[in-house]
């Protein structure tokens, strides 16, 4: 039961700190975001989780997958609107950076956590299980903690070399990664056709080691990825990139030619 | 312009009937159970390149996360709950697959093979 639960710590929490780790660097310092943050996703998370066998019913037995798809689509898409908020002088508002990131970490805790809770919720009542959880907790909460500290610092770094848009590009490779985590979801319940494997490096490199288990967060590596989810990457990655390139270049001559 | 909304209509429904194909499409179904936190039957046999439905029965009073990283698959069973996915086509070869929060005893595997085709009998 101590592996397991380190095991599943380094799966569903190392997720929410990294994402947490890094919009902690990309946003102004502010402790009563990360306070206020913390608990909407908590509260979130509960309402989730209580209402988990009802969201499952939905459309015959499909409402988990499905609401775990669209969650990490609208994180997809929030970390867009961060962008947005680096482009254009009118979505640079603190409080609006603010809210977005809130809202990004809210669904993840929501979406990850409930994990957590159904392992918890299913075994505490196990008294003989009750040590070995708790030490478990301390080692998966420790390593993944260390883990994202050390990312923190990282990202801290690159913000002071390279600007914002250096800590974005972190998020937006993390949010793409998991944006294709989750394509699976809608093949498993028979919503879209896309098993074909376009490669196998499980000899190189599996998922089930944790260094697998680490770039699978960082960037969504998969030892066997799907041809539509080796698409989807190159194109949630690098459109957006494209399109705000284009936007920037495009402001910065609109404003050169206005001076 | 107007001319052309005339045509969505036809257009949303081929779309609708292209996207239900694989909805429609027969596909055989595969039984697990989960007791005791172990799959029976452990290892399963499906035909290649073929999808099919494979129904997860946990008659355990805890959840458990039926997850694969062959497959990528990834589904919570309710404890005393039926679950469903479907997994394949796939090529011929083992899958393995375990419980996420009993990995050490709920373990099992997909093994994939190519169907023999029946050949009439000459004589």
């Amino acid at each position: 039961m101590l592996i397991n639960t380190v095991i599943l710590f380094f799966r569903d929490a190392l997720p929410i700190l990294v994402l947490l780790a890094y919009l902690y660097a990309h946003l102004p310092t502010s402790q009563s975001w990360l306070l206020i943050c913390l608990v909407a996703s908590a509260i979130l998370s509960l309402i989730y989780i209580n209402q988990i066998h009802t969201i499952g019913q939905w459309f015959a037995g499909i409402g988990i997958e499905l609401s775990l798809w669209f969650s990490q689509l609208l994180v997809y898409l929030l970390a867009l609107v961060l962008a947005c908020g680096l482009t254009f002088p009118k979505w640079s508002n603190r409080c609006f950076t603010y809210w977005i990131a809130g809202l990004m970490v809210s669904l993840t805790i929501a979406s990850k956590g409930s994990n957590f809770i159904l392992y918890f919720n299913g075994y505490l009542n196990q008294s003989n299980v009750l040590q070995s959880m708790l030490l478990g907790t301390f080692l998966g909460l420790g390593i993944c903690l260390s883990l994202a500290i050390l990312l923190y610092l990282a990202a801290r770094w690159l913000k002071q070399r390279f600007g914002l848009w250096a800590t974005w590009l972190l998020v937006h490779i993390y949010v793409t990664g998991q944006l294709v985590n989750a394509l699976p979801l809608l093949v498993q319940i028979d919503l879209i056709n896309a098993s074909e494997t376009a490669w196998s490096s499980q000899s190189f490199l599996s998922n089930e080691f944790e260094f697998g288990h680490l770039f699978n967060v960082l960037f969504g590596y998969q030892a066997t990825p799907s041809i539509a989810q080796v698409i989807v990457y190159v194109c949630a990655l690098t459109l957006p990139l494209a399109a705000f390139y284009w936007l920037k270049l495009d402001s910065t001559t609109h404003s050169g030619n206005i001076q | 312009m107007h001319k052309w909304f005339g045509y969505m209509p036809l257009s949303i429904s081929t779309l609708c009937v292209l996207c239900c194909f694989p909805l429609l499409a027969a596909v055989s179904e595969y039984h697990i159970q989960l007791k005791d936190h172990l799959f029976f039957p452990s290892r399963i046999t499906i035909p290649a390149n073929q999808k099919v439905k494979l129904i997860i029965e946990n008659q355990d009073n805890t959840p458990e996360e039926f997850d694969s990283f062959s497959l990528n698959r990834e589904k919570v069973i309710f404890a005393n709950q039926k679950a469903t996915l479907f997994i394949g086509p796939l090529q011929p070869g083992e899958y393995s697959f375990f419980g996420e929060y009993n990995p050490n005893t709920a373990r099992g595997a997909v093994i994939v093979e190519r169907q023999k085709l029946e050949v009439p009998d000459a004589h």
